[in-house]
């Protein structure tokens, strides 16, 4: 039987490579684009629910909750830190020139979080609670892209 | 609340932002792009293993099977009709007939190709009837090509060959 | 010898209770759209909810379709989508077919009704091509099989016109009888707010547009689009509390062929019968030429009204030019197809096609489409899409009698 044969020679099974050659551009969509544009003018912005209260971060034109529209309020953009890992390779396993750390920020007045990055501390310095806020890139240096915030560091 | 309602129409509005490209070039809105490396090795598997093989060699090879009797082109290791194993490998002709064909302008990312080029699905001499394969027509006319042409594969040179479906260039008519 | 297969054997078609659509909702669909994914299932999900009289509370569980996440380039699509599509805190789950996804979504929303499993089902799909680079049509590169066909360079639209073809050959029809189709589509979705496409044009345009992949030309294509749709499935004890003439689903089916279609003859498409016999068995439709009264076939291309009518027993094989140049496929006609406009004249998001196939059915059965309601009194109707590599049919017969 042809499909019971045994394969002696595992170099006779051959194999095709090839790419997937595709790029992709994200708008922000409605809400990301209020969040983008405020946060060039220094200003965090949350979503608040008009119904339940619920302050979402990122900011959202909907409540997943109880679908009802949302309106926009301004937060301080500073916070607590809620969980954090430290990077020592990066992405092929190379070690870094210096470590990151990557953190969980609580942000007051929010029910939601960021990720994004830690500096100006060292890493056994931090710990988890401990409070921070943004620094952001140089105000015509700003794209509308969350690196517009380089990082967190401690109040 | 149109519970019941029959004088309404729907959908009510259209809702949405239309955007062109050219604003997110101006940075109307914003956005983010991503170019990624995705590379995959696929395996051909045992028939189309072999069937590579072959090409290399300047043939094709279907397989058969018993239950059904159809010789089926490309080659699998099984019958997916009788759901079985097939029972046997079968050379077939590198000859075929048009089965259909379009003549292209546009290249997959939708760009103008410099050359129109001519595709068909040819249905191979010594398989199953209408057993086919999709490849590209040469050597001909765009207007003279016709549903039921008679073609023949050109191959490249021995030594060009690497085991791959462009080991036959293209099909040219015969006769 | 090609041996023909009967697919569809002595189904039990056992189910615990009959389904209702009460409400259904659509965004605008354009070529590029600001709102993300999410936004644009929340945008939809809302206007359906508001037309069937429900809140998000009352829904019970959450069907989204959404094609390759190839063209939002976000992998598991359905999980993002999940907090725009009302899923939060409810079972959730994505389907997928392909182009198919558009009727195969709202047939997964009726298994979770009729098995009892839920009495209000709420059916969303979403598509977002705008988003893959260089172009949408650069994603369908990768449908193809990588050793037999992608060194070729193939494109997706050489499939179609490979199928057009074949089509054309076998019955003998001229390119003049299936652009009128497209004039017919377009012309139609001139009353659609959401249309992308809409325009009054002749057979001579078409015939006169951009060689794609001949016979194909740029007329006889519909575009890529952004957009959403949404639909509620519910039981009828909660049918008869919302409205007094709710629309029923008869009959679903759906069939898929292989995948190495240039083993298939191409002119007809035996996946839309076998899916077709399915969904009619269900609805104790013998005759379906006589006993359908609006008909939306998917129509990416013109010519797959008419290959798509002949597959759903609209018509005989060849005979559906002959009856879209009498006028009987026009919205006034005995036999009105695609009076939305159709793909052809409202847009192309693969999934979210929902919204002029299940949805616009829906809404003709409801007597609420507007302008675009067809002339003669409406009882059954059917719906039905298609996809992949030409393999998938997946049909839906509602009516609004019991």
């Amino acid at each position: 039987m042809v499909f019971n044969e045994k394969i002696v020679n595992p170099t006779e099974l051959k194999h095709w490579e090839g790419k997937i050659e595709l790029y992709w551009v994200y708008t922000s969509g409605n809400a990301g684009d209020e969040f983008f544009k405020a946060l060039k003018e220094d200003k965090f912005i949350a979503a608040k629910c008009k119904k339940c209260g619920m302050v979402y971060f990122p900011p959202r034109i909907y409540c997943e909750y109880d679908f009802s529209e949302t309106e926009y309020v301004e937060v301080s953009g500073e916070g607590s830190i809620r969980a954090f890992t430290v990077a020592r390779l990066d992405k092929n396993e190379e070690p870094l020139e210096k470590p990151e750390i990557y953190a969980i920020i609580d942000l007051d007045g929010t029910d939601g979080c960021i990720l994004h990055l830690l500096d100006e501390v060292k890493p056994e310095d931090v710990y988890i609670g401990m409070r921070v806020k943004p620094v952001l890139k140089a105000k015509d240096a700003r794209e509308g892209k969350i690196t517009d915030i380089l990082y967190f560091k401690p109040t | 609340m149109s519970v019941g309602k029959k004088d309404i129409t729907c959908p009510p509005e259209a809702i949405g932002t239309p955007v062109k490209d050219s604003d997110l070039k101006e940075g109307k809105v914003t956005y983010v792009e991503d170019h990624p490396d995705i590379r995959y090795a696929w395996t051909a598997g045992q028939a189309i293993s072999r069937f590579l093989k072959e090409l290399k060699n300047g043939k094709l090879i279907a397989t058969k099977c018993n239950s059904c009797r159809r010789v089926m082109f490309p080659p699998r290791m099984f019958c997916e009709l009788c759901f079985k194993p097939i029972d046997d490998w079968v050379y077939v002709q590198d000859t075929g007939t048009v089965q259909t064909f379009s003549i292209s302008y546009i290249d997959p990312d939708a760009k103008p190709l410099p050359e129109p080029i001519i595709v068909a699905v040819i249905a191979v001499d010594g398989a199953s009837p209408k057993m086919g394969i999709m490849h590209i027509l040469d050597e001909v006319k765009p207007e003279d090509v016709y549903i039921g042409m008679k073609v023949k594969a050109v191959w490249k040179d021995e030594e060009e060959r690497e085991g791959a479906i462009t080991d036959i260039k293209y099909w040219k008519p015969v006769g | 010898m090609i041996m023909e297969v009967e697919k569809i054997k002595g189904l039990k078609f056992a189910k615990k209770q009959d389904v209702a659509i009460v409400g259904a909702g659509m965004t605008t669909w354009k070529r590029r759209l600001n709102e993300t994914g999410k936004e644009l299932s929340y945008i939809a999900v809302k206007q359906a909810l508001e037309e069937a009289g429900l809140t998000i509370d009352d829904v019970e569980m959450v069907v989204m379709g959404s094609a390759p996440d190839t063209f939002d380039g976000l992998h598991m699509k359905g999980e993002y989508l999940l907090d725009g599509s009302g899923g939060s805190d409810r079972p959730y789950m994505r389907v997928f077919v392909g182009g198919g996804t558009g009727v195969f979504a709202p047939i997964a929303g009726y298994w979770h009704v009729a098995s009892g499993l839920a009495d209000v089902c709420l059916v969303v799909c979403e598509e977002k091509m705008s988003s893959c680079y260089p172009h949408p049509q650069s994603g369908f590169k990768y449908i193809w099989d990588p050793i037999l066909d992608r060194p070729l360079n193939p494109n997706l639209i050489w499939i179609f016109a490979l199928e057009m073809r074949r089509y054309m050959h076998v019955n003998n029809i001229k390119h003049e009888d299936i652009a009128l189709v497209s004039v017919k589509n377009k012309a139609n979705a001139l009353d659609h707010p959401c249309a992308q496409v809409a325009e009054k044009i002749t057979v001579e345009d078409v015939l006169n547009s951009e060689p794609m992949a001949l016979p194909v030309r740029r007329l006889d294509v519909s575009p890529p689009s952004d957009g959403a749709a949404a639909l509620i499935m519910v039981a009828p004890h909660i049918a008869r509390q919302l409205t007094d003439e709710p629309v029923w689903v008869d009959g679903v089916g759906w069939a898929l062929d292989t995948t190495m279609w240039y083993n298939r003859d191409l002119y007809f498409p035996r996946y839309v019968a076998e899916a077709a016999k399915m969904a009619y068995k269900m609805a104790h439709i013998t005759d379906p030429r006589k006993e359908i009264d609006v008909a939306e076939p998917y129509d990416p291309f013109d010519y797959k009204e008419l290959h798509h009518m002949e597959g759903l027993g609209l018509a005989r094989k060849g005979e559906a030019p002959i009856l879209t140049r009498e006028g009987v496929t026009a919205r006034d006609g005995d036999l009105p197809t695609c009076p939305s406009g159709g793909l052809l004249g409202v847009g192309n998001p693969i999934a979210a096609t929902m919204g002029v196939k299940a949805c616009e059915l829906y809404w003709q059965l409801a007597y609420r489409a507007g302008k675009r309601q067809v002339a003669k009194e409406v009882t059954t109707g059917v719906c039905q899409a298609w996809g992949d590599l030409m393999q998938v049919g997946t049909v839906m017969v509602m009516s609004n009698k019991r």
